[in-house]
């Protein structure tokens, strides 16, 4: 039985805005499945939906069997949710935040205080329990919210950008909690993500979401050979791009004639060829530009990344925006940051 | 796990948020204060008034006022109460506690028994404050009790109105302003601090006789200042009218509350 099963799925909000347009895709039981897209491609949409937080405009989901419409009371059983936002109550220390969360699913007593340190120690708050999570820094926070969502051992958990906004040792540090989730508890993990680096080495499998649709799936491997081995990745000056815009569109026919070159895609900066063997082409590529009298920025020989991918289909690249979170005060307006 | 466990647990967490922030508490008990210390000795010369212990029922001004200064916390402090809601839907506490199977109602409903135990707390400590200087009991602490009861439970048919004005606005800034602007016509217009009879102009008599502060004001203030032996009938209806006008305002304003949070919860 897959553990997620989405079919024709679609958000239109109030104003009108298609954030998810009809998009359909199923998590295997066990899966590590990943959502790549930009911010506002409908990462948080779809995730929202999935959790039971926001009515979908029409569509059919099941979440571990079952029905979103008729069941969504055994949904939330059988899942964990780690929505961007760090939801934990600063007010609380970071045990009584688990225990709560524990309690409200239902989780108590030997067992709950059982769990709890074992999460403390999952996430490495064990020194930490006690003080308020007020005083947690972003990372400490977004650790102990991954462990109140896992409280009551869910069988799918929800990610949505677990990691956005941390440093590299914070980002790091979840990845293994992840992987370890994943690969020694067979939790199913679905995970939204604006950085290809944790898709690429997280996911089993992956989606790239954009505007609303699904427009490539597959394994990171298989997505980045369908475009081909190598990327050449050529930057043009920026006041040639605005001078001469027939410049690009000259220095892609170039390359297209190219022997070699499988495909040409353009990007604000340049232009990016797919080429099967890039050592022996380089040269080739350098020499038809400059002919044709092309003024070059850089140019640079790489392995496919899922970001050459996410070009490939969409003619963008994802720049990864860091959140802005509306300030948050507490109570009578004080604010306690760390 | 029934609704009562649930609604406990959201209760103990607001509480412990309560005791951990006791500015909160406090902050709001300023006002009440100064009022209960300087305002009553400003207008002390009321107790002058040829036929003052008649209309007021007691000798100074100070055991007039008390129970409606006690009420005015109750209700500011009521109306302040939507904040914290507000603080959850922004926080992510709220979806992170959404996604869970706990029941909807319980939120709300432990939420507000913790408004309920913070204005008795407050009440409290008022009460504490106001009799050495010269507040009086006559009923002693039955009276008080009965007091404090119907102050909760006004405390609590108005903390809906705050509850739902902050779900639906999802900003702080429109809980306090709501409430500000509903505290101050309202409570001058009532009974709160001004006897009935010594009100001139016709409109705000009339106003201050439907007020719904005034009948609670008044049921509190015959609780505390006359003695049981000596209620008659009117006294009696009078409490039963403030009971009913409560419980009024309770039914519209959780109706409010319970819509308006069934609508974040879409």
């Amino acid at each position: 039985m897959p553990a997620i099963e989405v079919e024709a799925l679609v958000k239109v909000y109030p104003d009108g805005t298609r954030a998810v347009d009809g998009i359909s895709f199923g998590v295997e039981d066990g899966e590590f499945f990943g959502f790549l897209g930009p911010n506002g491609a409908g990462k948080s949409t779809t995730i929202k939906m999935l959790t039971t937080l926001l009515k979908k405009t029409s569509g059919k989901v099941a979440v571990s069997g079952h029905d979103l419409d008729k069941n969504p009371q055994s949904i939330r059983r059988a899942i964990g949710v780690q929505a961007q936002e760090t939801g934990v109550d600063e007010d609380l220390t970071g045990r009584e935040n688990l225990e709560l969360m524990g309690h409200l699913y239902g989780v108590s007593g030997g067992q709950l205080k059982q769990r709890v340190e074992g999460l403390l120690k999952l996430v490495g708050l064990e020194a930490e329990a006690d003080k308020r999570a007020g005083y947690y820094s972003g990372g400490m926070k977004k650790r102990l919210d991954l462990a109140s969502s896992l409280v009551h051992s869910p069988r799918i958990l929800f990610l949505d950008e677990p990691t956005t906004g941390l440093d590299p040792q914070s980002r790091a540090a979840i990845w293994t909690y992840l992987k370890d989730l994943n690969r020694k508890e067979k939790v199913t993990i679905f995970l939204t993500t604006q950085y290809m680096e944790e898709a690429d080495r997280l996911c089993d499998r992956i989606a790239i979401i954009d505007q609303g649709k699904i427009v490539a799936s597959g394994t990171p491997s298989q997505l980045k050979t369908e475009i081909g081995a190598d990327v050449i990745t050529i930057t043009m000056p920026e006041s040639e791009l605005v001078d001469h815009p027939e410049r690009r569109e000259e220095a892609m026919r170039l390359l297209e004639a190219v022997p070699g070159v499988a495909s040409v895609t353009a990007f604000e900066s340049g232009v990016s060829a797919y080429v099967r063997n890039g050592g022996s082409v380089v040269p080739d590529v350098v020499r038809a530009l400059d002919n044709a009298k092309v003024n070059l920025g850089s140019i640079s020989l790489s392995s496919p990344s899922l970001d050459d991918v996410f070009l490939k289909h969409t003619g963008r690249r994802i720049r990864p925006e860091e959140l802005k979170k509306p300030g948050r005060s507490m109570m009578f307006g004080r604010r306690r940051r760390r | 796990m029934g609704l009562l466990g649930e609604s406990y647990y959201f209760f103990r967490r607001a509480i412990k948020k309560l005791v951990r922030n006791p500015i909160v508490l406090l902050f709001s008990l300023i006002q009440p204060i100064i009022f209960l210390f300087i305002f009553t000795q400003l207008f002390d010369g009321f107790a002058n008034l040829p036929n003052w212990g008649q209309i007021a029922g007691v000798t100074t001004y100070l055991a007039f006022a008390a129970p409606g200064i006690i009420m005015m916390n109750a209700f500011s402090s009521a109306l302040q109460s939507g904040v914290t809601m507000v603080d959850d839907i922004q926080s992510g506490f709220m979806d992170k506690v959404l996604v869970t199977p706990a029941r909807r109602s319980s939120i709300l409903l432990g939420r507000m028994m913790a408004d309920a135990v913070r204005i008795i707390v407050q009440s409290v400590i008022l009460i504490a404050l106001a009799l050495p200087i010269g507040a009086v009991a006559s009923n002693g602490i039955g009276g008080i009790a009965a007091v404090i009861g119907i102050i909760a439970f006004f405390g609590l048919a108005w903390a809906g109105i705050s509850h739902s004005i902050g779900l639906r606005t999802k900003n702080q800034q429109a809980v306090f302003s709501a409430g500000f602007l509903l505290t101050f016509p309202l409570m001058f217009m009532s009974t709160m601090l001004v006897p009935q009879d010594l009100i001139n102009r016709d409109w705000i008599r009339g106003v201050s006789q439907y007020n719904p502060i005034s009948f609670a004001v008044n049921a509190i203030r015959s609780l505390m200042i006359l003695p049981f032996s000596s209620w008659g009938a009117p006294n009696w209806t009078a409490l039963e009218q403030s009971l009913l006008v409560i419980a009024g305002i309770a039914v519209l304003s959780l109706g409010s509350a319970i819509l308006a949070f069934k609508k974040v919860v879409e």
